[in-house]
């Protein structure tokens, strides 16, 4: 991982691996492709997701090779504060044409949940999104800021949900609008963390 | 009502008090419904089917300061700011909405059988011309199901359009000049099937009136000017008022044509007409022969107009994208903006956002044992870790901490009450500890900053809330035992106070056999096994009063606020 460090504790006992920008990652995720994957502090990576990082765009080999070696292809990038739940799967999507696979990068912002056994392969995930467990994010779906996505939900291919809106079912579709107190408060010292809000005491609460 | 349990709802005190709207200025002043002779009628009950509409969670609240009351969905006036497409997150122009359909006019269309967003997808060969079909990602119903196939990616929208008018106009272009002047033969002779189009129609009933109201005010009339620009209804108002010779009467009533409804298909009017050998049996016939797949549902014909007459799924045509609004918020009483999002669809950012949140105590419930606490159902992490509802022994005394967040920059007094036996079929007996207690002024942000910083440093192991209470109650204070009129825990603008619940027995025990009518009446109904414990909180605080820079500083004023919050605490067994 580019932006995590190294590793700044090392025990065979935790669970977690804490990265210097204070990441905890599960020993028993499976993380391929390192190098092409962010992660942007204070984020959590629990037990059986899979950050498919080796999905990346593959360089253009037309171009020259001292540009190739500098830049680094990011295949998945994860913001601060967010939480990746057990099981998750974050595939990059990709497209043919010309009988060649390209793949595009997930980006995810700051403060995202992710519930259990969720599938995502969508281009964008705003700020403040709280999703549900088993749900399927879509290949180039696009989900805005502080938007609430129920459990269970599958939001199909190339959907745009605008920010702040509650959406549910398959395919999903639009329920309604998140409160007006969205994100607000919350999260703070002896406070309940509540959807939308900062997550990182989460972060450090999940053993 | 959602119950994730242990919960809090907040009642908006509009409904309590229905007035409260009517009587604007009123409204500053609580209603005390503690204060009353008849605790019965004066109690919130928090299973009367009328409370799942007045209880709200704190995030969906909000807070008019000119009337210093708690504002929820009923008692705010929405009006829109902007109209957006939720798709491409264009900013409609309110002139152009209706005539959009209330729909994207662009190009974002969605499935007619699924309802998810519809691509272009090039289905050219090589060597010929491209051409493109509508593809859902979700079920894959393409646009070639319906026979539609478009030439280029772009324009959607205004591609399918013409490409309907060819086909609409190719089944009844015939019909066209037969019809032009024998509107109401149409009606007696027509044998052939009228495909009917609702644009169309629509598009000539329109027409059809405006010529209607141009001719009749076009006629000679003597009041011409007023307000009253149909004939028809000024003659009806002369007639009665007799304010007209009788000459001048008859004239008036001779002279302008009065106005005619519309008639016949080229006007616009398309009546049902049976056939002999027509359509309807094709119809029924070929039902009989497909499958249910191929018939349409009843969603898919309401969701759209322009597939309101479908019946197979091949006649399905694209939706265009419905479009949403952002709405700002007025107060009913005062008629003050209590919310309103920037115009921008696709920001999130807000001009004006005056939440409960901010302005009233916050109250959280949690049993004092760690061991009981449930876990946050939106937060689960593990998917072999699912929420457990808390479950209560009847009869069996539980303490639990009950946590209450000041968010004003005054140091506030707090009472809570409570009734002694909980209302609704199940009685529990609920005691607070410690009714009577004031809290500390919220702080800026980065006072919250320093202290929890502070607080972390000091446990350092895991600076979560479990272990901050695991260490209160099983560390050096587990003796600690709560005490009457005691405040548990203190801090900056958070004071926490214990209280004592004996859940209730879901069927009281009796000697005696009951009669029918009062075992029926002990049937519980949804979630009444749900022990929920109403408040009434109260909080009384010094603010400073606003007076004009330079002038001197006015004392400080006594403002206070009361409303009922419903703690849900658990499910009793039975
Ligand atoms: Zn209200
Ligand atoms: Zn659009
Ligand atoms: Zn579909
Ligand atoms: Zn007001």
């Amino acid at each position: 991982m580019s932006r995590s460090g190294p590793v700044s504790r090392r025990s065979v006992k935790t669970e977690y691996i804490e990265t210097e920008t204070g990441n905890r990652i599960s020993r028993k995720a499976r993380i391929e492709g390192k190098p092409h994957i962010q992660l942007g502090g204070k984020s959590m990576i629990m037990a059986g997701v899979i950050l498919r990082g080796d999905l990346h765009r593959k360089p253009d080999p037309s171009g020259d090779d001292e540009r190739k070696d500098k830049t680094v292809i990011t295949a998945i990038s994860i913001g601060r504060g967010c939480v990746i739940s057990t099981g998750c799967v974050l595939r990059p999507p990709s497209r043919i044409s010309k009988d060649q696979i390209t793949f595009f990068p997930i980006r995810i912002s700051d403060n995202v949940f992710i519930g259990p056994d969720t599938h995502i392969s969508a281009g964008t995930i705003g700020a403040n999104c709280h999703i549900g467990a088993g749900c399927v994010l879509s290949p180039f779906s696009y989900i805005r800021e502080n938007c609430k996505i129920l459990p269970g939900t599958v939001v199909p291919h190339s959907m745009t949900v605008p920010p702040g809106c509650v959406v549910g079912g398959r395919p999903a579709r639009i329920l309604g609008d998140v409160g007006d107190g969205w994100g607000h408060g919350g999260g703070g010292e002896g406070e309940e963390w509540i959807e939308g809000g900062d997550l990182k005491r989460l972060v450090k609460a999940i053993k | 009502m959602d119950l994730a349990l242990p919960s809090a709802h907040y009642a908006c005190p509009c409904s309590s008090s229905p007035s409260a709207i009517t009587s604007a200025r009123r409204a500053s002043h609580i209603s005390a419904p503690l204060k009353d002779d008849d605790p019965e009628q004066s109690t919130f009950d928090p299973h009367s089917p009328r409370s799942a509409y007045n209880l709200l969670p704190l995030t969906h609240l909000l807070f008019c300061d000119e009337c210093s009351q708690i504002r929820c969905p009923k008692c705010t006036i929405e009006e829109v700011i902007t109209w957006y497409c939720p798709s491409c997150l264009f900013e409609v122009p309110s002139g152009s909405v209706r005539g959009d359909g209330n729909r994207c006019a662009r190009s974002c269309l969605d499935c007619p059988v699924c309802e998810a967003p519809l691509n272009p997808t090039s289905i050219g060969e090589r060597d010929t011309a491209e051409e493109y079909v509508l593809r859902c990602g979700y079920c894959h119903w393409t646009s070639a199901d319906a026979g539609i196939k478009l030439a280029k990616s772009t324009k959607l929208t205004e591609q399918l359009a013409k490409f309907r008018r060819t086909r609409v106009e190719g089944a009844s272009g015939l019909q066209h000049d037969d019809e032009a002047n024998v509107p109401r033969v149409a009606i007696t002779e027509a044998s052939k099937p009228q495909p009917r189009d609702h644009d169309d129609a629509f598009g000539k009933l329109t027409t059809f009136y405006k010529e209607q109201l141009s001719e009749s005010s076009d006629a000679p009339n003597p009041y011409g000017g007023s307000n009253y620009n149909s004939p028809t209804n000024l003659a009806r108002i002369m007639g009665i008022y007799g304010g007209l010779s009788r000459s001048a009467l008859k004239k008036s009533r001779e002279k302008p044509q009065p106005m005619r409804e519309a008639h016949g298909v080229n006007e616009g009017v398309a009546t049902f007409q049976p056939e002999e050998d027509g359509d309807e049996r094709d119809i029924v016939g070929k039902m009989r022969e497909l499958g249910w797949d191929d018939l349409t549902s009843e969603q898919q014909q309401v969701v759209a107009p322009v597939n309101g007459d479908a019946r197979f799924t091949s006649e399905l045509w694209p939706v265009s994208t419905r479009l949403r609004t952002k709405r700002g918020k007025r107060c009913k009483v005062c008629n003050q903006i209590v919310f309103r999002p920037e115009a921008k669809p696709g920001s999130t950012r807000t001009k004006v956002r005056m939440l409960a949140h901010d302005h009233i105590p916050k109250l959280a419930l949690q049993p004092l044992n760690v061991a009981a606490r449930a876990q946050d159902p939106s937060f689960i992490v593990r998917k072999d870790q699912l929420y457990v509802e808390p479950n209560l022994r009847p009869h069996a005394a539980q303490q639990y901490v009950l946590t209450v967040t000041n968010p004003l920059f005054e140091t506030v007094k707090v009472t809570l009450t409570t009734p002694a036996i909980t209302p609704g079929k199940v009685k529990s007996r609920v005691t607070i500890l410690c009714p009577e207690f004031s809290i500390g002024p919220a702080g800026e942000m980065w006072d919250d900053a320093l202290s929890s910083s502070t607080a972390s440093t000091s446990r350092p192991e895991d600076g979560s809330r479990k272990a901050a209470m695991a260490s209160l109650t099983g560390g050096e204070d587990s003796e600690r035992q709560p005490e009457a009129g005691k405040v548990w825990e203190k801090s900056r603008n958070r004071t926490k106070v214990i209280l004592e619940i004996v859940p209730g027995a879901l069927k009281e025990i009796s000697i005696v056999p009951k009669a029918e009518e009062a075992q029926a009446s002990e049937v519980l109904g949804e979630d009444e096994d749900v022990l929920q414990v109403p408040i009434f909180v109260r909080a009384e605080w010094m603010a400073e009063v606003s007076h004009p820079p330079g002038g001197k500083p006015e004392p400080k004023e006594l403002r206070e606020i009361g409303y009922w919050c419903v703690l849900g605490v658990g499910r009793i067994m039975g």
